[in-house]
């Protein structure tokens, strides 16, 4: 079928770019989903210095490199917006807005994140006359003019730096105390020797005002409460990043109630054969080269879950033989010990049945699929269907009459 | 399709002259959202062929056609008809808000 995958990635961004690498160089059919440009969040940053490697690179330079990486290894690329997901059967299905219907063995999420919008009055109204989100896109608008900032994270001084290049004055609106920045150290040493920076602390903005294009801003003071307008021609909003996983929301997906996914080391999410990478999950580090090592992590593991799931698909499902499914782990010797007691056991009796041994460590998936807690165990197949359980015993003649 | 960019000469015939009913996109090459909404507007323009025009402004290569509508941002559709501006949309638009807004400007 043209748009059945081994591996489907939602989202273009470090994460599943590296995704694509390692599951293109895995040999798996691999599509990546991406709804606008290549690189996600890292194509609208204007220089990257701490990625290994790479002294100094521009976002979109470096995402084209990760790109041209992942077609190298002959992965496809989809340009479109996935609407609706159904992860609820062993093949997942993947809708996207103009209709297209695709399905995988495995998905990675790689979604992302994008600006939170504060819905404060004027906001979205005035949104291109003078709200703004993107230094890069929109700075140059406002040469000579009054602007705000709303934000202290690296993302809001270091924009508000950028934007000092064409507006008079820049005005940073910052919650905490005089002198407390959120963002790194560097950059705030630098915003508070530039004399274009202006800052207004322990303060919020309550609504942007004006008709047809920004006039000034509302802002409030948290420690006193009271409120106070300034003119400004221009306002940025740089007050942090949601998860973009509301598509998700009926999948039966686990998220927090921010929207973020949690995962395992795995990155293996609450369903099986469903990753989370990059931004879109709960984590630690939200950087180029941690959305890398996440989406190598996640291709491995799905790379192994596929693996696994056709090796059980091809030879236990189709399998003339009944099976015994043997759930052992190396650490308890109990299992080994009753390993070999069972398969000299069917040694003597190989027409009827075909032992299967499994791996606990390694083969979660099927261990979850059987609710296996405990090792050693034995489930016992017929054309895949379970018809019963073996009461592992170590005695011989106990364990033989279960198999009569 | 590509759209086809217009400078402040053209843009005077197609808006002014020949009062076509059409959409105008400014944008840029270094906005991310810009490149995300002018290939929508590539793939809806073959629907309207010959009904609605769809251009481009490059607002770093015609600075005075962004300046003389008082833009503050990219990416930003202006509609047009019969020589008068019909009003905007800003920022990242999805495909139905300018399929909304051709139907209002084309009065169907």
């Amino acid at each position: 079928m043209a748009n059945s995958y081994d591996l489907i990635i939602i989202g273009g961004g470090p994460a599943g770019l590296s995704a694509a690498i390692y599951g293109g160089r895995a040999k798996l059919k691999t599509l990546v989903i991406n709804k606008g440009t290549i690189g996600g969040l890292v194509d609208t940053t204007r220089e990257i210095v701490n990625y290994p490697g790479y002294i100094q690179v521009s976002g979109p330079d470096l995402m084209k490199d990760f790109k041209k990486h992942a077609e190298h290894f002959n992965v496809e690329f989809l340009k479109e917006e996935v609407i609706s997901v159904d992860f609820s059967q062993e093949e997942k299905i993947i809708k996207t807005k103009k209709g297209k219907e695709l399905s995988a063995k495995a998905v990675i999420l790689a979604c992302g994140s994008e600006p939170r919008i504060l819905n404060i009055p004027g906001e979205k109204t005035l949104r291109g006359s003078g709200v703004a989100y993107c230094a890069t896109c929109d700075a140059e608008f406002f040469e000579g003019e009054d602007v705000v900032v709303v934000g202290s994270g690296d993302q809001a001084i270091e924009e508000g730096m950028y934007i000092t290049k064409f507006a008079r004055k820049v005005t940073v609106i910052v919650l905490h105390d005089e002198g407390v920045l959120d963002c790194n150290k560097v950059s705030a040493e630098r915003a508070f020797n530039n004399e274009k920076m202006e800052f207004i602390w322990n303060s919020t903005i309550e609504a942007v005002l004006g008709e047809e294009n920004v006039e000034g801003v509302k802002i409030k003071n948290l420690k006193t409460g009271g409120s106070s307008e300034l003119t400004c021609q221009g306002v940025f909003f740089f007050v942090g990043m949601i998860p973009s996983t509301h598509f998700l929301k009926d999948s039966g997906l686990e998220t927090d109630k921010r929207g973020y996914i949690p995962v395992n080391e795995g990155m293996e999410t609450n369903l099986e054969g469903i990753y989370a990478v990059g931004d879109n999950r709960v984590k630690y580090l939200r950087q180029v080269v941690s959305a890398a090592g996440d989406g190598a992590t996640a291709a491995v593991a799905a790379e192994r879950y596929i693996e696994e799931l056709n090796y059980f698909n091809s030879n236990i499902i189709q399998s003339d033989k009944k099976i015994l499914l043997l759930f052992f782990n190396v650490l308890v010797n109990e299992s080994l010990e009753f390993s070999t007691l069972l398969e000299g056991l069917i040694s003597e009796n190989a027409d009827e049945y075909k032992i299967f041994k499994v791996d606990m460590a390694t083969k979660k998936s099927l261990a979850g699929k059987y609710q296996i807690e405990k090792v050693p165990a034995v489930v016992v197949l017929d054309k895949g269907e379970e018809i019963k359980r073996l009461d592992c015993s170590m005695d011989k003649e106990q364990l033989k009459s279960q198999l009569s | 399709m590509s759209l086809q960019q217009l400078n402040s000469t053209r843009f005077e015939e197609i808006i002014y002259d020949n009062c076509e009913p059409c959409l105008v996109i400014f944008s840029k090459k270094e906005c991310h959202v810009c490149k995300e909404v002018v290939p929508m507007l590539e793939e809806l323009k073959p629907q309207y062929d010959g009904k609605f025009g769809f251009y481009y402004v490059d607002v770093e290569e015609d600075k005075e056609l962004f300046q003389r509508f008082s833009l503050k941002g990219v990416p930003q559709i202006l509609f047009f008809n019969n020589g008068e501006y019909q009003g905007k949309l800003a920022g990242k638009v999805e495909e139905e808000s300018v399929e909304e807004k051709i139907s209002e400007v084309l009065g169907v």
